[in-house]
């Protein structure tokens, strides 16, 4: 056995023991068509689980039924159990305001709100909880911090986010989500819009924020998964291939398929 | 396992507000807002049917008393109660014929010359500049019309268009009559100007979304800029400019104040496009707060109903026909 | 090349030269109306134009000296009224247009009649004002005037509000949903505001098509020779008060008439100026 095997054997015993999501026979279903197809997959908790394949392959959808944002459009529904901390979250009864303040997001392209950069951060703390202005401020200069902004805009937190760039706009929409103390992270390819340096910022936080949060993040960059993941979901055609020890998927992946998408081989 | 823990009891979520409770509000407000909008929506609605149902309503004395013969009678006579509506009908459809036949070949050059003819400099001005005409507001046409154009007309065209086309056989009928500047062709000049803005942009805005892979291909053929445009750009967007052609019409058919000013108020029927008339907007202009039988003002709104009607079908054809187009691009 | 394709070819060039021509001479034409109507209003305005415009009221019958104060006074409480009546309802379908009804039927049919009610002939919805709210009080009435008004609003801040909020990105949506947010505050402060400035532009537009409009003003607001602050009593307007002018035979309502077109045509072309830059401000930030 190979120090990759056993560090990948203990990896799956961690992540057996401790698991944020455990998700059953999923189905997700758009109109008459069927884009997952039977998911079983657990993401073990403060840790960063990558979800890779090649564009259409439901990567993005399986994300995005982590937080029933899919539930906003007509047509599209989820069968099957995502269960967190033991209570299914596709439970209709589960409702979905508390579902969200704790399984954060963060989408492609950066989505600041047309309003300053302090707004943007306090505008969630706000519906969810009743702060004193100087509790708040804290909070914002801390989500600030985390997502490692807050050098740079802590003496313009009244201007328009909009002045942001594009790689501070996303860290923005980062902090915006860590403000409100979600135990989920979730990055639908967080770094797709931005340039390469920026890239390797947004890299950088998550490799930080895996010690406060589950982070499960979507990415077509193969390179991108292997540097921050723990764990890797490798999917095709709206199925799980593989899932495991990121090190043993880029290196002994268990299946034909995931090995020619690693190496290029893929279609 | 109970599926409903309070988010307070989960650890790292500090001092939530969320409750139950506070779930429950979410929820009802959203339903609240989502309902109070939806009755904004069917304001839209309420205020057509609203329209069409208090006009036919108002007129059904008219209705009523008149039968058919509201549509075919020409005697409109206050003074003994008798009103038929069909000199407003007549007077309404010629000059909104007559500004089409204007209409229709100018906004088309225009659209021509801004999509083919212009240098792109020039075309965002131009186009604007001709949108400048629809922003005018219609009382402007009407007291230009009657102060300026009409004697002006009076003066010089009048008089030649009963010389040459008057002593014609058959159409001469149309252009007989005393040199007064105001009456149908006058009513149809100005309407003209006033619906060229909007076919124009409407044919303009549908030429532009021809694909070029389809007229580069013609070009490519030999085709001049003419024969591109005849025989692949109208053709592919024929439907939506039937329907900006329409609703043109529709405008016409319902515009009032311009034709107020420049139709005359005459219930005589006449032949002639140089003699006044009158239109259904025009009648309910002049004749409405002077109305004082209750026959009269039913005859009115009657007539309003009739025009609503008339101009529904034209502008519901309309949007039809251009929702054409816009599916089809939306396959492309 | 024979003979036969040579002059088959000059007469394709003679028709593609001739078709061209005439676009340019049609575009002329366009144009010269244009220069003509607001050469005439500009001219025939400014010489009437005074301080007393705006100062003194509407003059009796033949119409010498005066101005149009209460009929300024008069047109701004109608479209106050129109405004406070038709944008929020407006923005409120538009709303629901483009939040809860992209796709579905009843959403397909009122943006269809919201359409048609946009080139509806107004003088038909000043009948209806007159029968819903005339009748009823027994009278004329700004208030009337203001509600007819407001279904010319109605419409255009509908459709514009429904164009705008279809621009907003669908990832706005999903990260202020994602907030754990409720709909109705995402719609409001964060997808309304993005909108903000095309809505404002509705807005202007709207207020633009008012401005001017006359047919359903002259029987439900009438007319007042005199100050009327009583939204429940008839009020002088602007354009109602050019309509009865011009078609006097004083020449000086005439000539006020003509002072009064000056300002409203400005007014309207300022307003059209200004929502045009709105437009392609928010443009800008959408890109």
């Amino acid at each position: 056995m190979t120090d990759a095997d056993l560090q990948s054997a203990g990896h799956g015993r961690d992540a057996a023991a401790a698991s944020k999501l455990r998700v059953r026979g999923l189905d997700f279903f758009y109109g008459a068509t069927q884009t997952l197809r039977n998911i079983d997959m657990d993401v073990p908790e403060r840790q960063v689980t990558a979800i890779i394949g090649p564009s259409g392959c439901g990567k993005s959808t399986l994300l995005r039924v982590f937080n029933r944002i899919y539930a906003i459009y007509p047509k599209q529904e989820a069968r099957g159990e995502v269960l967190m901390d033991g209570e299914n979250i596709l439970d209709a009864r589960y409702p979905l305001n508390r579902l969200r303040s704790k399984v954060g997001m963060v989408f492609q392209k950066p989505v600041p709100f047309p309003m300053s950069i302090y707004e943007n951060i306090a505008y969630g703390i706000r519906h969810h909880e009743r702060l004193a202005k100087a509790k708040m401020d804290a909070r914002v200069e801390q989500a600030l911090r985390q997502a490692v902004l807050w050098d740079e805009v802590k003496d313009k937190l009244k201007q328009s986010a909009l002045s942001l760039s594009g790689g501070q706009q996303q860290r923005l929409c980062i902090a915006r989500a860590v403000a409100l103390k979600p135990d989920v992270l979730l990055l639908d390819e967080p770094t797709s819009a931005l340039d390469p340096i920026a890239t390797g910022r947004i890299e950088q936080l998550v490799e930080e924020l895996k010690c406060d949060f589950t982070i499960v993040i979507v990415t077509h960059n193969m390179q991108q998964a292997a540097r921050v993941s723990d764990q890797t979901a490798f999917m095709y055609m709206g199925e799980l291939i593989e899932f495991g020890d990121t090190e043993k998927i880029f290196t002994k992946p268990d299946r034909k398929q995931t090995e020619d998408y690693i190496t290029g081989r893929f279609g | 396992m109970s599926a409903l823990v309070p988010p307070s009891a989960s650890p790292g979520t500090g001092t939530q507000i969320a409750s139950r409770q506070r779930i429950a509000h979410d929820a009802w407000n959203d339903r609240l807002f989502r309902g109070l909008l939806l009755g904004c929506a069917l304001l839209v609605l309420a205020a057509l049917l609203g329209a069409a149902g208090s006009t036919l309503w108002g007129g059904r004395l008219a209705f009523h008393s008149f039968g058919w013969k509201f549509l075919v009678s020409d005697r409109w006579d206050a003074v003994n109660g008798q009103f038929g509506a069909l000199v407003p009908i007549w007077g309404t459809l010629m000059t909104s014929l007559l500004a089409m036949l204007l209409a229709v070949p100018v906004s088309f050059g225009i659209a021509l010359f801004l999509t083919e003819v212009a240098p792109a400099w020039l075309r965002a001005p131009v186009a604007a500049a001709v949108e400048l005409l629809a922003g005018i507001p219609s009382i402007i046409y009407g007291m230009w019309g009657l102060f300026v154009l009409a004697p002006f007309l009076a003066a010089h065209v009048d008089p030649w268009l009963n010389d040459r086309l008057g002593a014609l056989p058959g159409i001469g009928r149309l252009f007989r009559g005393p040199p007064l500047g105001i009456g149908m062709l006058t009513a149809g000049l100005v309407l003209a100007v006033m619906v060229i803005p909007f076919i124009s942009s409407v044919m303009r805005e549908v030429f532009k979304t021809v694909p070029a892979r389809l007229k580069e291909s013609a070009y490519a053929l030999g085709s001049t800029t003419w024969e591109v445009v005849w025989n692949i750009v109208l053709p592919y967007t024929r439907s939506a400019v039937i329907g900006g052609i329409f609703l043109g019409l529709g405008r016409a058919l319902g515009e009032t104040m311009a034709v107020t000013f420049v139709l005359g108020n005459a219930h005589q029927f006449s032949e002639s496009l140089l003699m006044p008339s009158s239109s259904i907007a025009s009648v309910i202009a002049n004749e409405f707060t002077e109305a004082y039988t209750d026959l009269h003002r039913s005859a009115l709104i009657a007539l309003g109903f009739l025009l609503f009607m008339v101009t529904f079908v034209v502008l519901a054809f309309a949007k039809l026909l251009l929702l054409r187009l816009a599916r089809k691009e939306g396959d492309v | 090349m024979n003979a036969g394709s040579v002059s088959r070819y000059r007469h394709r060039r003679l028709a593609n030269a001739m078709a061209l021509l005439l676009g340019t001479l049609a575009t002329l034409f366009g144009l010269f109306w244009l220069v003509w109507i607001l050469w005439v209003t500009v001219s025939r305005g400014l010489a009437a134009i005074s301080p007393a415009l705006f100062t003194q009221l509407t003059p009796p019958p033949p119409g010498n000296g005066g101005g149009l104060a209460n009929a300024f006074i008069g047109s701004l409480e109608v479209n106050v009224i129109a405004l406070l009546a038709g944008t929020p309802v407006g923005i409120g379908a538009g709303m629901w247009l483009a939040e809860y009804a992209q796709r579905n039927a009843l959403g397909t049919i009122i943006r269809f009649l919201n359409d048609i009610l946009l080139s509806a002939p107004s003088i038909v919805l000043g009948l209806f004002v007159y029968a819903l709210v005339v009748r009823p009080l027994g009278h004329f009435s700004a208030l009337a005037g203001g509600l007819a008004l407001a279904l010319i609003v109605l419409p255009v801040v509908v459709r514009t509000t429904d164009e705008m909020l279809r621009l907003v990105p669908s990832t706005m949506r999903e990260a202020a949903l994602s907030l754990g947010v409720p709909q109705w505050k995402v719609i409001l402060q964060i997808l309304l505001r993005s909108a903000r400035a095309g809505v404002v532009t509705g807005i202007l537009l709207a207020l633009a098509r008012i401005s001017g409009e006359t047919a359903p003003l002259l029987f439900t607001s009438l007319n007042n020779q005199y100050w009327n602050h009583d939204p429940l009593k008839p009020i002088a307007t602007v354009p109602v008060v050019i309509f009865q002018f011009a078609m006097s035979p004083f020449s000086g309502w005439h000539a006020l008439a003509w002072a009064g077109a000056l300002v409203v045509t400005l007014l309207v072309f300022v307003l059209g100026l200004l929502s045009r830059l709105l437009l392609a401000r928010s443009k800008v930030i959408h890109d």
